[in-house]
């Protein structure tokens, strides 16, 4: 077995992230930055915006929950100590996200309402299925549900939003270039850590398949509840008719994603995370199982 | 420093054209300073990769070696802390598969 951890250490997560891309940076993004006027003066797109970050939140709080509970059940030393950065770095998205949410005007007293408010259940659901395997202590179950199917999630969700809000919304862009980064480590993390261990316990694949399509039936179902008639439709194609006149593109996987409608957006996602996580699994020697279609 | 480029696999590559790369520093930050040359981000399916780059497969970064690749060639990502063999592919490409 290749040691990919014996490369790994706390040295080299503080050279490349504290002290690298977050350096000068305050809440992921540099300190003068700010929201766009027009998310905080227009009402619906500011709901709207509210909701989205909320979603980032919950998913992040489901990430904390997961890399920290599974450090006692890590059977290495190696891997405790890399999921102990990955705590730091998931709390520290909990923390970025629920910043943006008091930048966009939510009071700290309200936080947890407006989260319970605003939170789509399936996305609650598809992290329950996740923190009960973490619960039980399965790590093979719980570093696949975290580092491949939540993570991989994650990763193609920050770039998509990335490449909507480069041209439009320096700050947040900012802010999830962070992400995205912190992503790199735990998708690889996860990749190479199950990639070895499912060689040890082939009697696990058939559970971690089963996770891996009840995880992503229940991701699918977030993204068909937050795409699909969505009320702000009229206030983003107004944005987008702006970003074009100022000649500011969203080029995505080979696609422009201000010349599309929601549903087709939420298609191209959809696609691009499953085909993701297709070709993961089969690299490391797991079937990927097709989910049922919300 | 050390190269991505891992082994004692260091003469030029065969049938490659031999010559050495000098990396710049493309404003790839994800990495400690000294690393920085030897990696830079992905433009997506439209890039086009240098014979002396690999795209890494689990982080989607472009990995750069100071000469060219070769079927065979072990390289490390350390954005995503991958260790990856590159091989030829049926199209002709050099692509790099990663060794758990
Ligand atoms: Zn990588």
């Amino acid at each position: 077995m290749v040691d990919f951890l014996s490369a790994y250490s706390i040295q080299k997560w503080l050279e490349s992230c504290p002290q690298g891309y977050l350096e000068n940076t305050v809440f992921g993004h540099p300190p003068e930055e700010k929201e766009p006027e027009l998310l905080l003066s227009n009402p619906v797109l500011r709901e709207e915006t509210i909701r989205a970050t909320v979603q980032l939140v919950v998913g992040e709080r489901c990430a904390l929950a997961a890399s920290s509970g599974l450090i006692n059940a890590a059977p290495d030393e190696g891997s405790k100590r890399f999921l102990a950065t990955q705590t730091l770095d998931e709390a520290r998205h909990v923390e970025i996200f629920s910043q943006r949410l008091y930048d966009l005007g939510v009071r700290k007293e309200d936080l947890e309402g407006v989260l319970s408010q605003y939170a789509n259940k399936n996305l609650v659901k598809f992290a329950e299925v996740l923190l009960e395997k973490v619960d039980k202590k399965d790590f093979v179950a719980g570093v696949v549900g975290q580092n491949i199917v939540l993570e991989g999630m994650a990763f193609s969700v920050f770039e998509m939003m990335h490449a909507l809000n480069q041209g439009m919304n320096p700050k947040f862009a900012h802010t999830l270039s962070g992400t995205i980064a912190d992503e790199r480590r735990h998708v690889g993390f996860g990749e190479n850590r199950i990639g070895s261990l499912i060689k040890e316990f082939p009697e696990k694949k058939a559970e971690v398949e089963k996770l891996q399509k009840d995880m992503s039936y229940h991701m699918l179902a977030t993204f068909a509840d937050l795409f699909r008639n969505n009320r702000a439709r009229p206030e983003f194609e107004k944005l987008g008719a702006q970003a074009r006149e100022r000649g500011i593109s969203a080029e995505w996987h080979g696609v422009e994603l201000r010349e599309m409608q929601p549903e087709d957006i939420e298609k191209v996602l959809s696609e691009t995370v499953l085909k993701e996580f297709k070709v993961r699994l089969e690299r490391i020697g797991l079937a990927y199982q097709t989910p049922s279609r919300p | 420093m050390r190269d991505p480029l891992e082994g004692g696999n260091t003469a030029p590559a065969e049938g490659g054209d031999g010559r050495r790369y000098v990396l710049e520093d493309t404003g790839f930050d994800e990495v400690p300073k000294k690393y920085r040359r030897f990696y830079r981000k992905w433009k997506g399916p439209g890039d086009t990769l240098a014979p002396n780059e690999v795209l890494c497969p689990v982080c989607k970064v472009v990995i750069r070696s100071t000469r060219a690749l070769r079927d065979g060639d072990r390289v490390y990502c350390m954005p995503c802390m991958s260790r990856l063999v590159v091989f030829t592919n049926d199209a002709g490409a050099l692509e790099a598969r990663v060794a758990y």
